[in-house]
């Protein structure tokens, strides 16, 4: 199982900074793992925490939530709720038994399209590392 | 003072102030049936005074219920411990109610016959227009000394320090044996101060949010998402598990939210202490922790 496993992993990405990266990432003809599934968002400040959990529920392996640096947001301060949520949500996550591998959250501008690559790679190595995910699942199995 | 004199106070003014007309009802507590139960009652008229009762037993916070009573006319008289006050306060801050039309009567608490007030710091209220009784300082209730606030299990985060002395797969497990218990009545939802949206995610089932199935996985969903949703407004109270009709150990969650907020602020957090502080993610600071560059 382990040695063919491609983790699913959804990527919330800002449409102002991490989108567009990943835009120039794939422009750029970079390679990057195809385990990502971006899902656009206008800020990162809109990704409500219920997503994560919705995420794994609903079979990801892995999310990531990715914006603008601090100080760069579109609508000047998003970004720094996002912080302060995401901070305290791994800690939540923690606190209930998901592996801190499994939620990761990052600062990626519209033209650090090697970081975008660099971090999905890290990100899909991590989860690949830590196997299926299980929990937040329903011990039968049953699809939602 | 003894309970029974505190209650005859209560009684004398309740009666009083409804039949000045000051208040069109006061929200306190009733005997119910049951032995040590208590619950929430509405009295209306001078006459039903009598069914006040004030003991170890009257436990149930009094401020949610001013969430049904705030469009009526009049003001509603309350009689309000430290715990509601400090709900009241949120209820405040949150624009759900007006506080010209609230007639706080502040009793002094002395701690009550439940574990979960074992931590409590606020014994006298802190908003109220006339306090019954001033707080007996050497009343024992059960409050939280200096030695005990240190000891292991005891403290305010009791039941988070609980769960995070455990490693992390027996964390999930814990979790796992609590949501695999929960019923989804939503009693923890309704009954707390700080959760007063008119219409809940929750029964907005064909939105999609919140999957209706009752099962370990959709009610940890709820979980988490409840914890996290009134964690940094909740102003530890307790109520949620204590209505919990399967006694299930859900204070952990909120009690985590808080300690965390406490830790990436670095300084101590507490809701409820006025009615005008934001909560701890509705604001930022510009140097607020980062582990995300
Ligand atoms: S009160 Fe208890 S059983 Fe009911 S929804 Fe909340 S945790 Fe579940
Ligand atoms: S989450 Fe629980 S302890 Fe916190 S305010 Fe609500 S009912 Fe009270």
């Amino acid at each position: 199982m382990a040695v063919d496993f491609e983790p699913k992993i959804l990527a919330f990405c800002c449409n102002w900074c991490t989108y567009t990266g990943a835009d120039l990432a794939g422009q750029s003809r970079m390679k990057y793992p195809e385990n990502v599934r971006v899902v656009r968002v206008p800020c990162s400040g809109r990704v409500n925490p219920q997503f994560i959990l919705r995420a794994f529920r609903r079979g990801a392996d892995g999310v990531l939530v990715c914006g603008c640096h601090p100080g760069d947001c579109h609508y000047a301060t998003g970004n720094y709720f996002t912080r302060r949520r995401f901070m305290l949500m791994r800690e939540l996550l923690e606190f209930n038994g998901v592996d801190p591998g499994r939620f990761h959250a990052r600062w990626i501008s519209g033209s650090e399209a090697a970081k975008f690559r660099d971090t999905v790679s890290e990100v899909t190595r991590t989860v690949k590392a830590l196997g299926p995910n299980e929990r937040f699942q329903e011990a039968s199995g049953e699809e939602s | 003072m003894t309970n029974g004199q505190k209650q005859q106070l209560i009684r004398d003014r309740a009666a009083a102030l409804l039949a000045d007309g000051a208040v069109s009802c006061i929200v306190g507590w009733r005997q119910t049936r049951f032995a040590g139960k208590t619950a929430v009652c509405f009295v209306r008229a001078p006459e039903d005074a009598t069914l006040l009762v004030w003991n170890e037993y009257t436990i149930p916070l009094t401020a949610k219920y001013l969430a049904d009573e705030r469009w009526t006319g009049g003001k509603a008289g309350i009689l309000a411990r430290g715990c509601d006050s400090k709900a009241i306060n949120r209820l405040l801050r949150d624009n759900q109610l007006e506080r010209e039309k609230l007639y706080i009567v502040g009793l002094p608490c002395e701690g009550k016959a439940d574990e979960r007030c074992r931590p409590c710091r606020q014994k006298t209220p802190l908003v109220y227009d006339e306090l019954l009784w001033e707080e007996d300082s050497a009343a024992d209730g059960g409050g939280t000394s200096a030695a005990d606030a240190d000891a292991p299990g005891r403290g305010r985060f009791f039941r988070a320090d609980e769960v995070s002395a455990l490693g992390i797969d027996a964390r999930y497990d814990y979790w796992e044996d609590v949501y695999a218990r929960c019923i989804r009545c939503y009693a923890c939802r309704n009954a707390c101060p700080v959760c007063s949206c008119r219409e809940c995610y929750v029964d907005m089932h064909r939105a999609g949010f919140q999957s209706k199935r009752q099962n370990a996985a959709d009610n940890r969903v709820f979980g988490v998402t409840r914890a996290f949703h009134v964690g940094d407004r909740c102003i530890e109270c307790g109520e949620c598990e204590r209505v919990c009709p399967m006694g299930l150990p859900i204070l952990g969650q909120t009690q985590k939210v808080i300690q965390t907020a406490e830790a990436l602020a670095g300084a101590p957090y507490e809701a409820g202490l006025n009615a005008e502080d934001e909560n701890f993610l509705g604001k930022f600071d510009l140097d607020d922790k980062d582990a995300f560059m």
